[in-house]
């Protein structure tokens, strides 16, 4: 019965697991393969991996290059900024008696159950009004607006974890306000801020909708420049699956620098609450 | 120069809202002094450590220190050494870390930094521990590397805020008095809150006996236990607590359960509440009749619970098995053990 069982739940993740890396998969594959063994039926497991696709997106007349250094921009600007003010605002929220703070922490939460598309025309208007249209300052500004309250609510949480008195003896220690947050709170909190850091970062750069409207020839980030590569005569599969698995290649690398740091922002969390045993 | 290490509290009150956690007190701490803040929560000692500390700001009052009035300045700049209960040991830091944060902060060169947190380390045996950090410490280490982070700041203040009270029992008794030695041993002046009584009877100089956002006592422990100036402060030291039964004035001499006291006070008449200890209270064949009505044997003494026409009483016997539950005996005690106080007031009264 309990063999059963799990050999039950094995089958399952199994299944998930195919599921989910079927299309990484089959992008990872393609991207190495001409047109004609991508259009051959029964689909090819085997054959002579090329490196064509890649040398065309990166090095040929329609290089993304370009777009992938707008994404770059783009997402290193809203993280940067993000964080900037996220980490303070949440220390704030987290540790002051400001009046109002329960209506602050709904409003964060309510920002983010707002449609995107219900807003999208505003936000285009008022950016072609003050001329960011197709600009970095514009669409970092616009990310800003839904990644700041995003981060500042799951920074706040790690802020609050740590006991007031850590606070109070850097105090009677000699250290000012800013020492503190800088010596002792901030080393408390990496593991959170690593988080965000990949959640803000993530999602400024898998960003597609505003990128569509408020991104122009001027500024525009790879998963639009994706379009590129489908033409109302033909979609170039081997190109397109070559800059789809560019795309992906940041956010893999992130993870797997940023999986380091949450396990040892766990480790620190699992000493914090040492001092109070 | 006067050594370092001097308090003087003048009028100090702090109000949170319209709640007064500290109503208004005054005390002097002298130089060297163990002085313990001794009181039930909520009473306002921690509050008052607070203040001395500077995490809060006195609402009325003047704090000085060596002289110089420090009401104002902040936390940061007082330059007292604080243990807190928790410890609140920076847990990203090692232990060498830990200690020498305030020096850091102080800007003391490298060198004399190094040596001075071996230093401390050694005086609370912590010196192997170094480079561990504070969650792979026990209990007991934490607090002594808590403890050392205070001394290495070489501050004439210490304020400790029940830094045993995490403990185990049989740690907190060998760490009590090495406590005392060390306080001993760096001269510092020591402020020590604590809810335990003992603690305060065993380590302090003189205490302050705190109640309702008031101290109502200030003196030497042995001057507290001796002649507790009111009933609240008669119930609160000394354990098992000083029995207290109502008795009234019959033209200056009190009247027991019917039985005039071998003493008088000023005072002609009124209702008024006899204190005895129980180690005071002898038990045998003279005196009041009563009936022993629980032994709780204590190994190498014993507290008998009994039961007379006055109400019950407690008393405390070298003896566990002197009596038997349930025997016939007389209580007694003699005049100069006796303390008596206004039942309406609670004030002591002085036998004339």
């Amino acid at each position: 019965m309990k063999t059963l069982r799990s050999l039950a739940i094995s089958l399952a993740v199994l299944v998930f697991i195919i599921a989910w890396v079927f299309p990484i998969l089959w992008s990872v594959l393609n991207s190495f393969k001409t047109e004609q063994d991508i259009l051959a039926y029964p689909p090819k497991f085997f054959f002579e991996p090329t490196l064509a696709a890649y040398r065309e997106v990166l090095f040929g007349s329609q290089s993304i290059l370009p777009n992938v250094w707008s994404s770059f921009v783009i997402s290193i600007g809203t993280t940067v900024l993000t964080m900037i003010l996220a980490i303070p605002a949440a220390y704030a929220l987290a540790r002051l008696r400001v009046p109002g703070k329960r209506g602050a922490g709904f409003y964060i939460l309510a920002t983010q159950m707002l449609p995107p598309v219900g807003i999208i025309i505003p936000y285009f208007l008022v950016l072609r009004n003050i001329g960011w249209m197709d600009t970095y300052q514009g669409i970092i500004i616009i990310y800003l607006s839904f990644s700041l309250p995003f981060a500042i609510w799951l920074m706040v949480s790690y802020f609050e974890d740590i006991p007031f008195e850590m606070e109070e003896a850097a105090a009677v220690d000699g250290a000012g306000r800013l020492t503190t947050l800088w010596r002792i709170i901030i080393p408390q909190v990496k593991g959170g801020i690593a988080v965000t850091v990949v959640f803000v970062f993530l999602n400024a750069w898998n960003e597609f909708l505003f990128a569509v409207v408020l991104s122009g020839n001027t500024v525009r980030p790879v998963t639009i420049a994706m379009f590129n590569f489908v033409s109302v005569e033909q979609t170039l599969w081997a190109q397109l699956a070559a800059v789809s698995v560019i795309a992906m290649l940041p956010v893999v690398v992130l993870g797997v620098i940023a999986q380091q740091h949450i396990v040892k922002g766990l480790t620190v969390g699992a000493v914090k609450g040492g001092g109070r045993r | 120069m006067t050594a370092r290490g001097h308090v003087k509290v003048e009028k100090v009150a702090k109000l949170h809202g319209q709640v007064a956690a500290l109503k208004g007190v005054d005390f002097d701490i002298r130089p060297g002094e163990f002085f313990a803040l001794l009181g039930p929560s909520g009473s306002g000692k921690s509050t008052t450590l607070r203040l001395l500390a500077g995490l809060d700001k006195p609402t009325r009052g003047r704090i000085l220190f060596d002289g110089k009035d420090v009401t104002a300045l902040d936390a940061q700049h007082r330059d007292v050494a604080m243990v807190f209960q928790s410890y609140a040991l920076y847990p990203h830091m090692t232990v060498r870390q830990n200690i020498a944060f305030p020096l850091e902060m102080a800007k003391t060169p490298k060198t004399e930094m190094a040596e001075r947190v071996e230093d401390a380390a050694r005086k609370v045996s912590i010196q192997h521990l170094l480079d561990r950090r504070p969650g792979q410490l026990s209990g007991g280490q934490q607090q002594r590397c808590a403890l050392a982070r205070a001394i290495v700041r070489r501050s004439g203040l210490f304020l400790l805020d029940e830094p045993l009270s995490n403990l185990d029992a049989k740690l907190r008794l060998e760490t009590r008095a090495e406590l005392k030695k060390l306080q001993r041993s760096l001269g510092v002046t020591a402020v020590y809150v604590t809810h335990d009584q003992e603690e305060a009877l065993t380590l302090a100089d003189r205490m302050a006996v705190f109640m309702e956002g008031e101290i109502r006592q200030i003196g030497s422990p042995a001057e507290v236990f001796a002649r507790p100036n009111s009933i609240d402060i008669a119930g609160f030291i000394g354990s098992p607590p000083m029995n207290l039964m109502k008795a009234r004035l019959d033209n200056g001499t009190p009247v027991l359960a019917g039985r005039p006291l071998p003493l008088r006070v000023k005072q002609q008449a009124g209702e008024i509440v006899v204190g005895v200890r129980p180690s005071a209270i002898t038990i045998g064949e003279e005196g009041m009749p009563a009936r022993v009505d629980l032994v709780e044997n204590l190994g190498d003494n014993a507290i008998f619970d009994l039961s007379f026409d006055g109400g019950l009483v407690r008393a405390r016997g070298p003896d566990p098995l002197a009596f038997a539950e349930g025997q016939q005996v007389a209580i007694s005690f003699d005049a100069k053990d006796i303390h008596l106080f206004d039942a309406a007031s609670g004030h002591r009264l002085e036998a004339a």
